[in-house]
């Protein structure tokens, strides 16, 4: 195992001046999340003991109001990123520092209860696909979200309502099982649940992927705003449209290292063909 | 060594607050330490001798069953912890433990009682956990008839608890049960048939009830949806899920099936032959498992 390298570790104390050239910006002062050193493999114990490399050494932070995209080919790390921070993996090395109402909170090293009472509150992760329960209408599981958010049931009914509004949700369906439901309506009532009272940081993994040109338009829209309403973004959209109109900073990865940082219209231009 | 008196208990195996440390946003209800049963000779050095390195829970002379050892969990208020493992793990040992269906060879387990007082539910006497089973602390059987009266109607299995718990008023009991049976959907036209003329899923239904009757803090969930079919197992376990989500009732959740430890639970531990070989967030165990073992049952599961 690489050791975290410790001129990033100490960086980590120096507030850094935003570059104007949007490269590598390490600073902890004004960051919701802050990632160093960190490392994933994997041991396979059950194929010989095999060691898969994940991450390398990722050294990220995101913002209040920015959206981070990431990209790079299938297997670069980028998932495997996301899953980290949120401890759906369990990280090898390195630590993932979130601001909180209570000081920062090291995610890597923090016990299970706290870490679950602290997820989907202060920090999000939207996936591909929804995880409902499958007799639950789309309404119902959007506003839960919002109540377990701290929202009251009036308010995060009409939230709710909103969004899947916004989102194109045929309002027939909204009280019918989500697990009835096509994989483009599933995904919107999944990202629907990801954004109502949004958290300060959202991890969000291919969100908009089964969507149609029309409703992906009104998604992007959906996240644009977060982002404009100061919620951090770090993100993974397999086309690069998507980062283009939304990220603030396309972080470019290979073999789960950073490879690359910087505004997307200096990176996306020579990515076409090498990212995806 | 410190001494404790809690309750009736004189407690001097070893130090526990009296009242359990808060754990992330809610308040330890279940603490359930260093636990361990030995089934047939009470050999302690078995347990050298069995485990998960050794492939055995049963010691090498034949005459002891180490089912579980050194078990140790948290449960916060409202949540709920799955104990996953395949058929000899010890899982239901644990539950049965907590449960007091049967004593312990080591270890305690603390309880959070609602005057705020705790217990060690290992020493207390049979009828103080009779009294505890009313209303503070509730199992659900994978078997029906451990946990109903099968010649019984599903109103009088429900009635019995609300009787216990002191209810007098028959209209009352009746309008209660009632209420309780529709939430759990059990048809009000089958109120007064016997228990033994239901299906399984409806039977788990009026388990269901029962158990929630009096509200507990904590439920004990003994592989809940085991042997029904799987529509009928779907729409148990969404269920429960409801039901503990609105109530906010803490739940141990027993289960060889990872779907259902999956829906129910936020941690998780993993039993292989007696002991715990891995514990952590019930996503994370799934999929990002550590341990070889629950790497295989992981991968059989997803198969």
């Amino acid at each position: 195992m690489t050791p975290p390298p410790n001129d990033l570790m100490t960086a980590t104390q120096a507030t850094i001046e935003p570059d104007k050239t949007g490269n590598q910006q390490l600073d902890d002062g004004g960051a919701v999340l802050s990632v160093r050193g960190l490392h994933k493999h994997f041991v396979l114990h059950n194929v010989d003991g095999r060691r898969v490399e994940g991450l390398n050494g990722i050294d990220l932070d995101v913002r209040a109001g920015e959206h981070i995209a990431l990209a790079g080919s299938s297997g670069a790390g980028k998932s495997t990123l996301l899953k980290c921070i949120y401890r759906t993996y369990l990280p090898s090395a390195g630590t993932v520092t979130l601001r909180s109402p209570d000081g920062p909170v090291e995610l890597t090293g923090l016990a299970d209860a706290k870490l679950a009472a602290i997820r989907g509150r202060e920090f999000g992760y939207v996936s591909q696909f929804l995880r409902a329960e499958p007799r639950r209408g789309a309404l119902d599981i959007v506003a839960r979200a919002g109540i377990a958010r701290g929202m009251d049931r009036d308010t995060a009914t009409e939230a709710a309502a909103i969004s899947l509004r916004r989102l194109h949700l045929d309002e027939s369906l909204w009280d019918v099982f989500a697990s009835v439901l096509s994989g483009g309506e599933k995904q919107r009532v999944n990202l629907a649940a990801g954004t109502i009272s949004p958290p300060q940081l959202l991890l969000l993994d291919e969100p908009v992927s089964a969507l149609d040109p029309a409703n992906r338009e009104a998604a992007l829209a959906l996240i644009a705003d977060l982002t404009a309403t100061g919620v951090a973004v770090l993100a993974v959209f397999h086309d690069l449209d998507a980062m283009d109109r939304l990220a603030s900073r396309v972080v470019v990865m290979r073999s789960g290292r950073i490879i690359e940082s910087g505004p997307p219209d200096q990176v996306l231009h020579h990515l076409e063909g090498v990212a995806r | 060594m410190t001494s404790h008196t809690i309750g009736k208990s004189a407690v001097t195996d070893h130090a526990v607050p009296a009242s359990l440390d808060a754990l992330g946003q809610g308040q330890t209800v279940l603490r359930v330490d260093r636990l361990g049963k030995i089934f047939g000779d009470q050999n302690p050095s078995a347990v050298a001798h069995t485990g998960p390195d050794v492939g055995t829970e049963k010691s090498p002379d034949g005459n002891s069953v180490v089912a579980a050892w050194d078990v140790s969990f948290d449960v916060a208020a409202g949540e709920a912890f799955g104990v996953i493992g395949e058929s000899g793990s010890g899982k239901s040992t644990v539950m049965r433990a907590i449960a007091g269906d049967h004593s312990s060879t080591a270890g305690s387990v603390w309880m959070q009682r609602r005057d705020g007082s705790t217990v060690d539910l290992l020493t207390m006497t049979a009828s103080e956990r009779r009294a505890l089973r009313v209303d503070e602390l509730s199992v659900v059987y994978q078997d029906a008839a451990e946990g109903l009266d099968l010649g019984v109607t599903a109103g009088g299995n429900v009635a019995d608890r609300l009787t216990a718990a002191g209810w007098r008023n028959f209209g009352q009991i009746r309008e209660r049960a009632a209420e309780l049976l529709g939430r759990t959907e059990v048809p009000l036209e089958r109120m007064d048939d016997l228990v033994q003329t239901f299906s399984g899923g409806m039977r788990q239904r009026v388990q269901l009830a029962r158990a929630l009757a009096n509200r507990p803090p904590i439920v004990l969930l003994d592989e809940p949806t085991t042997g029904l079919d799987a529509s009928v197992a779907a729409g148990v376990l969404d269920l429960i899920r409801s039901l503990l989500e609105e109530l906010g009732i803490a739940a141990v959740v027993v289960s060889h099936d990872f779907a259902v430890i999956e829906m129910l639970t936020t941690r998780c531990m993993v039993m292989q032959h007696g002991r715990v070989v891995e514990q952590g967030l019930t996503d994370q165990l799934f999929e990002d498992p550590q341990a070889p073992y629950t790497q295989r049952l992981v991968a059989a599961a997803r198969a």
